[in-house]
């Protein structure tokens, strides 16, 4: 019984990332739709070889006398063992080079482009702006649906790879380089991606979304950066001259205040965004203060130090201006 | 047929010493007899402990031979600068009245006559000090000596203090009444004038707790390795004491000195000291290079080492849980900061703040950051 148990609950996470909209096998953008395409092309490939393999074991073991010569004569494993193998990989890698060709020449300059810079343990997110300053965002990468894409991949400390699958392949975060990729999503949706290269302790919670939307939404929103939110309640107004004072701005930026600093996230939206330290806990308020005051309990590894000096109010208060930025 | 008992014996021997076998066996036999003879002796309470009867002479002789010979074998090979340090001096001299004097005594004050009956008694270090060099001295405070009653320094980690006490030491036997006052004591006079004063809890014991001792509280301190406390924020002294009181942060001037502080006395003292007014301190003036480079890192942080800019918690706008840097003196801040760069005061909840971002510092950083805020006269009293 607890065998069968195991054997379901495994099955069950094997099949769970599909249904998460992070699986290279539900494509959402055309280069992952080659991808998922390639893949399902090798999947029943190896399924037909496999069912040849054991075939042949079975003959081989248990079957008649003039089959069994015939499949140790030496023709046979000329063909089969080399011959058969050196010709289906050929093909299937001059095929996946021919499915790949676009994604290795990028002719034409992209409509959008997106730095993104991978760090211990958070995506740092630059668009560039109207004016000469990029716009700073973190973990959550919004992007127009229908449009190319140029996401420019670089790291500030150790090697990261960047990988939404349901839009595309995997690129790694080099130190020292710059790697381009193009992705484009056909639908609108939240598509959830992940570093696929281990960067340290906080590596598996190291995710980001991006949030495929139409051209005009995403076009207001990236105009609505240039107006920095305002707290309006009172309690958002202690938040605020709390986050001032108790030196938040020295790591974070928040547009349009005196906090500049740029060693962590900018926190200019963060009351918008879905989830919080890079999309491994849900936005809310009790969340915000637990990764205030216990950074390393809500995220082990995270690099923020542990703020445990504010009294239950401040707390409150803090959150309440966080999640007022929008 | 019988034998003499020197018969009986050289026959035992030489049966014992036949092969390495009965060698061994009897080896083991012997001490297994005296580790019973010892538990006996132990359990029969035949042993007088009384400290009163004191040990024999060869016993005495025995344990001093293999203390000295212990502390020369792991002292460290290191010696205080020729040149005097008063700042050291008067560091070590406010801690050795706070830690030591009670079973050392003092100038002009002899050693407490309980004390004076431990056993070893504890010795006058005016005649001793001379007796050992400099990292000897310095790994006796440190690590204390077992069976003689002399207790480690309460913090291991902080041998800059534990030099300020050797440093102390070595003045000592210089010292008359007056000039040890002047040195323990600073600003604070404990002679109380009335006999009901004195009566009613004053005498100088009580001038042990002073924080004024070393802290001062109409001047400036007169040591410049200790902090000036007058116009701190409230908040940043009262959890301060607290954190030395449960040895969250690591001194063992201060986790001393404020061991026995009740919280009432921790919050009237806080609030004492953040109304006092700054004394006048000139800034110090070192090379201005340093100070602009420092300037610059307190203001700005370094990004890529992932520092912070110092003046986002530190400056007077700042919210007072944090402590103001301006106007300190430099050999102070990059004592606390040298202690931050090795790692320590992990443990409070201000400490674990800045404990990630002190250990990112490089010395050259930390030597820039305490010449710049020395240099800086604080724009105005906080008090808060």
């Amino acid at each position: 019984m607890s065998r069968l148990r195991r054997l379901v609950l495994s099955l069950i996470l094997f099949v769970l990332p599909a249904c998460q909209q992070q699986s290279a096998l539900a494509p959402a953008g055309e280069e992952a739709a080659r991808v998922a395409l390639l893949s399902w092309i090798l999947f029943a490939g190896a399924a037909v070889i496999f069912v040849i393999v054991l075939a042949a074991l079975g003959f081989a073991i248990a079957g008649p006398e003039r089959l069994r010569r015939r499949l140790r004569a030496e023709g046979a494993i000329r063909f089969w063992g080399i011959a058969f193998p050196a010709v289906t990989l050929a093909v299937l890698l001059g095929y996946g080079l021919w499915l790949m060709r676009e994604t290795i020449a990028s002719p034409s300059p992209a409509a959008l482009r997106v730095e993104v810079t991978g760090e211990q343990f958070w995506w740092r997110v630059a668009y560039d702006g109207p004016a000469t300053k990029p716009i700073a965002e973190a973990n959550e990468i919004r992007i127009p649906v229908g449009v190319e894409v140029e996401f420019v991949l670089r790291t500030a400390d150790v090697i990261h790879s960047f990988w939404v699958p349901s839009l595309g392949g995997k690129l790694d975060m080099i130190p020292g380089r710059t790697n381009r990729m193009r992705l484009k999503a056909e639908r609108p949706g939240i598509y959830r991606g992940q570093c696929a290269e281990y960067c340290g302790t906080a590596h598996a919670l190291m995710s980001m979304e991006i949030v495929a939307v139409s051209q005009a939404e995403f076009d207001s929103w990236l105009a609505a950066a240039k107006a920095p939110t305002v707290p309006v309640s009172e309690t958002a107004r202690r938040g605020a001259a709390l986050f001032l004072a108790s030196g938040c701005g020295a790591c974070h930026a928040v547009r349009g205040t005196r906090a500049e600093g740029t060693i962590g996230p900018d926190l200019s939206r963060i009351g918008a965004r879905r989830y919080l330290a890079a999309a491994s806990l849900p936005n809310t308020a009790e969340n915000l203060i637990r990764f205030i005051t216990d950074s390393s309990a809500a995220k082990p590894g995270s690099l923020m130090p542990p703020f445990a000096i504010f009294s239950p109010d401040e707390q409150h208060a803090l959150a309440a201006y966080l999640a007022s930025l929008k | 047929m019988l034998m003499s008992p020197l018969a009986q014996a050289r026959r035992a021997a030489a049966w014992a010493l036949a092969t390495p076998g009965r060698l061994a066996l009897a080896a083991g036999a012997v001490l297994t007899l005296a580790g019973v003879a010892g538990l006996l002796f132990a359990w029969s309470g035949i042993y007088n402990i009384a400290a009163s009867r004191g040990h024999l002479k060869v016993v005495d002789h025995l344990l001093r031979f293999g203390m000295e010979n212990s502390v020369r074998g792991r002292a460290p090979d290191m010696n205080l600068p020729t040149q005097p340090d008063e700042d050291r001096i008067r560091l070590g001299a406010g801690h050795y009245h706070a830690g030591c004097a009670y079973c050392h005594g003092a100038p002009g004050t002899p050693i407490s006559p309980v004390a004076a009956k431990m056993l070893p008694p504890p010795p006058d270090l005016k005649d001793k000090v001379g007796l050992w060099k400099d990292g000897e001295l310095f790994w006796i405070v440190k690590h204390g000596l077992k069976y003689a009653g002399m207790p480690a320094f309460p913090s291991l980690e902080r041998d800059d203090e534990i030099w300020a006490v050797v440093a102390f030491l070595r003045r000592l036997p210089e010292l008359d009444r007056l000039a040890y006052r002047t040195l323990a004591l600073g600003e604070v006079e404990p002679e109380r004038p009335s006999g009901a004063e004195i009566a009613g809890g004053g005498s100088d014991q009580e001038a042990v707790g002073a924080c004024a001792r070393c802290h001062a509280s109409g001047a400036a301190p007169s040591s410049r390795l200790v902090p000036i406390l007058q116009g701190q924020p409230a908040a940043i002294l009262e959890s301060a004491l607290r954190d030395y009181a449960a040895g969250l942060r690591d001194s063992g001037v201060m986790q001393t000195a404020a061991a026995d502080l009740t919280d009432n006395a921790i919050r009237k003292l806080a609030a004492y000291y953040a109304g006092l007014p700054r004394p006048a301190v000139q800034p110090e003036r070192t090379d201005l290079e340093i100070v602009a480079r420092g300037e610059r890192l307190a203001r700005g942080g370094d990004p890529s080492r992932g520092v912070p800019a110092c003046l986002s918690c530190h400056d007077e706008q700042a919210s007072p849980a944090f402590p103001r840097l301006a106007g300190q003196s430099a050999r102070y801040l990059e004592g606390q900061l040298a202690a931050w760069r090795a790692g320590l005061n992990d443990r409070s909840p201000t400490g674990r703040i800045m404990a990630p971002i002190g250990s990112r510092l490089t010395a050259e950083q930390a030597r820039d950051l305490a010449a710049y805020f020395a240099s800086v006269m604080p724009a105005r009293r906080v008090g808060r």
